[in-house]
């Protein structure tokens, strides 16, 4: 019996024992499991997990056929750890790395200087980020990879690169550190611009993922292609053409446009000075836009062109109606308005006073119609009114009727009192070249969406400005100054109908007009059915003050524009088109 | 109650020799103890789940490691793609183009059009020979700017390049095209 209970003790004491234990561990699991498990699992997942921002793309710019004129690239910013170096460099360390002979390898394989290294090094030393190299190539990170710098990372930096250079650099715009500052990338961001998105992953001790573990949260959302209407070569071809006469002549700026009669797409659009996307810092602030679009000029007589059709549109008038032009009409008050060449009274038609570009004869005409009709037209035109493109373009001026005194009441007949932009020129040649039929001026053909949507597709509304009679009729009379003017011989090309019109313009200065110019000459091909507008601008050139110095620059182009599209030659000489009675 | 058969060894009686004890058990006994058969099938049955399990986690340990180093594979592949592209862009640039062009003594055609119609090999226009010396770019090399293009870098070094099957290797500084009094020949058309 002393057995049994001695053994029944020492059973209950075991059970007991083992009770407690159980009863610790337990109570040690429910606060674990139960009470403390949400911030304890948070601080795991904490040191497990990793959020990755998951970058998308920028969307790039082409050109019409596909050149791509802006893309985005991944360029990559060399990193160091200074605590890590100096901790590693450290003399009292068992095994120090040689800090100089690797700061001198990575100046070699980055191209910075040792001593600019050494000074980012050194900066902070408790740092644990520090610049090396910023924007560095693939070549650079691979070189710098090869080392095998233990203090030396690399940060993905998504960049932005413009392969044609200033080609179309005035349109296309280029990117600052806030973003776009100008052209295209800016007006045309949204279409562009792509969306982060973020995933979460959990990670071994090795930086492996864990295999089910990646979560996304945020899908990215790569930007849309942005095409563009222009033809790269074309535009190249303008813009050094326009930078070597602008250059020759000593012209403080220059423009010169292409633009497609039958849509009204901009072929080219070219600008002297204009900026290398890539190097914003070569140019002055004002090259940093598309001038052809922001810098309204009075242009002179290449409106008048704007007047004759008005008054053949108005019945009043045909291309051969017959007008006395006099050496100059004078006002009551003394102000008289004059012709570029002092004359007697000309026997002129309406194609005379076009190809002499007489001032006075065109004011003849214009004094047929009242304010209000020729206000209206021009509005019709576009003159006052932006093209709609955008980079931050001008809507050029033209006073109100209650403006115009009795000498702007001429003179806004052959453009002066009355600014506009090259681009609104350009519209209002496209007009004429059309049949009378405007299209908006248009730089984009659309955006396209990753997912294959397009959207910005631009606005092509034709509106009718003047009857087909009338464009024509003054696309005929605008044929006589190639073929019989005083600048026939610069501006014919052997085999081609091409009607064109000049223009010297004056500048305002000080309230008056000064001894500046701004030459310029705006045309179409062929004459009988026209399919391109061509218009080159100088403005204040040095030398050569007449449109003859834009007249090299508009011929080469306009062969350029046949080469480019293939334009047949007219088989019939224009027809003879009299220009004087 | 066991019926377990126990002997108690006699008191007082001197033992001769321990006899031998030994325990048998009853045939009923026998039967109802269960087969080992079974005890080893389970036991065994749970170490080969265990092992698939082990055996499984390893392989997708295994698989993980792999997909981590074939996208640190990928990542580089299309990074070198993406550099190679924007060398290619950079080279089909209009001014590198006229670059190497001019470097290799071509000039800009006339400034009269011509074109000749495949459909019947009938020549359109005005034919007229270029100048000898007109070139795209002007004497300064360009007005157009591509600050990405190394200046003099244009002509191909075919030291540099690797070789490609059957593509001439352009070396302008060495070879002159051949140029009759700065005219290009005009080719004999019907």
């Amino acid at each position: 019996m002393n057995n049994s209970r001695s053994t029944r003790r020492r059973l209950a004491a075991t059970v007991l024992a083992l009770v407690a234990t159980v009863m610790l561990f337990s109570g040690r699991l429910i606060d674990i499991q139960v009470v403390r498990a949400a911030e304890l699992n948070e601080q795991s997942l904490g040191k497990r997990s990793v959020a990755v921002p998951t970058y998308g793309v920028r969307g790039n710019i082409t050109d019409a056929n596909g050149v791509l004129l802006a893309s985005s690239v991944d360029r990559y910013d060399i990193t160091a750890s200074p605590k890590v170096m100096h901790g590693l460099a450290d003399p009292k360390n068992k095994k120090p790395i040689d800090a100089e002979a690797q700061i001198e390898d990575l100046a070699i394989a980055t191209g910075e200087t040792v001593e600019a290294i050494t000074a980012a090094l050194n900066a902070d030393p408790e740092s644990d980020f520090a610049y090396i190299h910023k924007l560095g190539t693939l070549e650079v990170l691979e070189a710098v990879r090869a080392l095998k710098i233990p203090w030396v990372y690399y940060e993905v930096h998504p960049s932005r690169t413009y392969p044609n250079g200033a080609v179309a650099g005035n349109l296309v715009g280029f990117i600052g550190t806030d973003g776009p500052q100008a052209g295209m990338e800016l007006d045309y961001d949204s279409c562009l611009a792509a969306t982060n998105g973020s995933s979460t992953y959990e990670k071994s001790k090795d930086g492996v993922r864990l295999p089910g573990s990646t979560v996304t949260t945020k899908e990215p959302v790569d930007g849309g292609t942005l095409k563009l209407t222009i033809n790269s070569d074309l535009q190249f071809y303008a813009q050094e053409q326009l930078a070597t006469q602008a250059i020759k002549v000593g012209a403080d700026w220059g423009t010169a446009m292409v633009v497609r009669v039958s849509d009204g797409h901009i072929m080219a659009a070219a600008d002297y000075p204009s900026v290398d996307p890539n190097d914003v810092n070569g140019v002055p602030n004002t090259a940093l836009g598309s001038l052809a679009f922001s810098t309204p000029y009075e242009p002179g007589s290449t409106f008048k062109p704007m007047t004759a059709a008005m008054a053949i549109d108005q019945g009043l008038a045909t291309a051969t109606t017959q007008v006395i032009a006099p050496g100059r009409i004078y006002f009551p008050n003394g102000q008289y308005i004059k012709d570029v060449w002092a004359h007697n009274d000309i026997h002129l038609t309406l194609a005379g006073v076009l190809m002499n570009s007489s001032n006075t004869g065109i004011s003849k005409f214009s004094d047929m119609m009242s304010q209000q009709t020729r206000y209206d037209y021009f509005k019709a035109f576009g003159v006052g009114t932006k093209t709609g493109v955008g980079l931050f373009e001008s809507a050029g001026s033209l006073p109100t009727i209650d403006k115009w005194d009795q000498f702007t009441n001429y003179t806004v007949a052959f453009g002066q009192g009355v600014s506009t932009t090259s681009a609104q020129m350009a519209s209002i040649y496209q007009t004429l070249g059309n049949n009378g039929i405007k299209m908006p001026l248009t730089l984009v053909e659309g955006c396209t969406m990753p997912d294959g949507t397009v959207t910005s597709v631009p606005d092509a509304t034709p509106t009718q400005v003047v009857s087909e009679y009338a464009a024509d009729q003054t696309v005929a009379a605008m044929e006589t100054i190639v073929s019989k003017g005083s600048l026939s011989r610069q501006l014919t090309i052997p085999g081609y109908r091409i009607a064109a019109k000049t223009g010297t313009a004056e500048v305002p200065e000080n309230g008056g007009y000064g001894d500046q110019r701004i030459v310029s000459v705006a045309g179409m091909i062929p004459a009988e059915n026209p399919q391109y507008v061509v218009i080159v601008t100088l403005g204040k050139p040095d030398i050569m003050k007449t449109s003859a110095a834009s007249a090299a620059p508009f011929k080469n182009i306009m062969t350029q524009v046949i080469k480019t599209f293939r334009i047949e030659p007219s088989g019939v000489p224009a027809p003879d088109m009299p220009v004087t009675w | 109650m066991s019926a377990v058969a126990y002997a108690r060894p006699q008191r007082g009686e001197p033992a001769a020799q321990p006899q031998r004890i030994e325990i048998v058990t009853t045939r009923a006994q026998r039967r109802a103890r269960p087969k080992s058969f079974y005890a080893v099938l389970a036991v065994s049955a749970v170490f080969a789940l265990f092992l698939a399990q082990l055996m499984l986690s390893i392989v997708l340990s295994d698989g993980a490691y792999q997909i981590s180093a074939l996208q640190v594979e990928q990542k580089q592949l299309s990074r070198t793609s993406q550099d190679l592209a924007e060398s290619l862009d950079l080279l089909a640039s209009p001014q590198s183009l006229a670059q190497r062009a001019e470097a290799l003594g071509m000039v800009v055609g006339s400034s009269s059009p011509a074109f000749l119609r495949l459909a019947d090999g009938a020549l359109v226009g005005t034919p007229v020979a270029a100048v000898g010396t007109a070139g795209a770019l002007g004497p300064d090399g360009g007005l157009v700017a591509n600050s990405l293009l190394v200046p003099g870098a244009a002509t191909l070094d075919p030291a540099a390049t690797p070789e490609t099957t059957g593509a001439p290797t352009l070396n302008p500084a060495s070879t002159s095209v051949a140029s009759s009094n700065g005219e290009l020949p005009s080719p004999t058309t019907r």
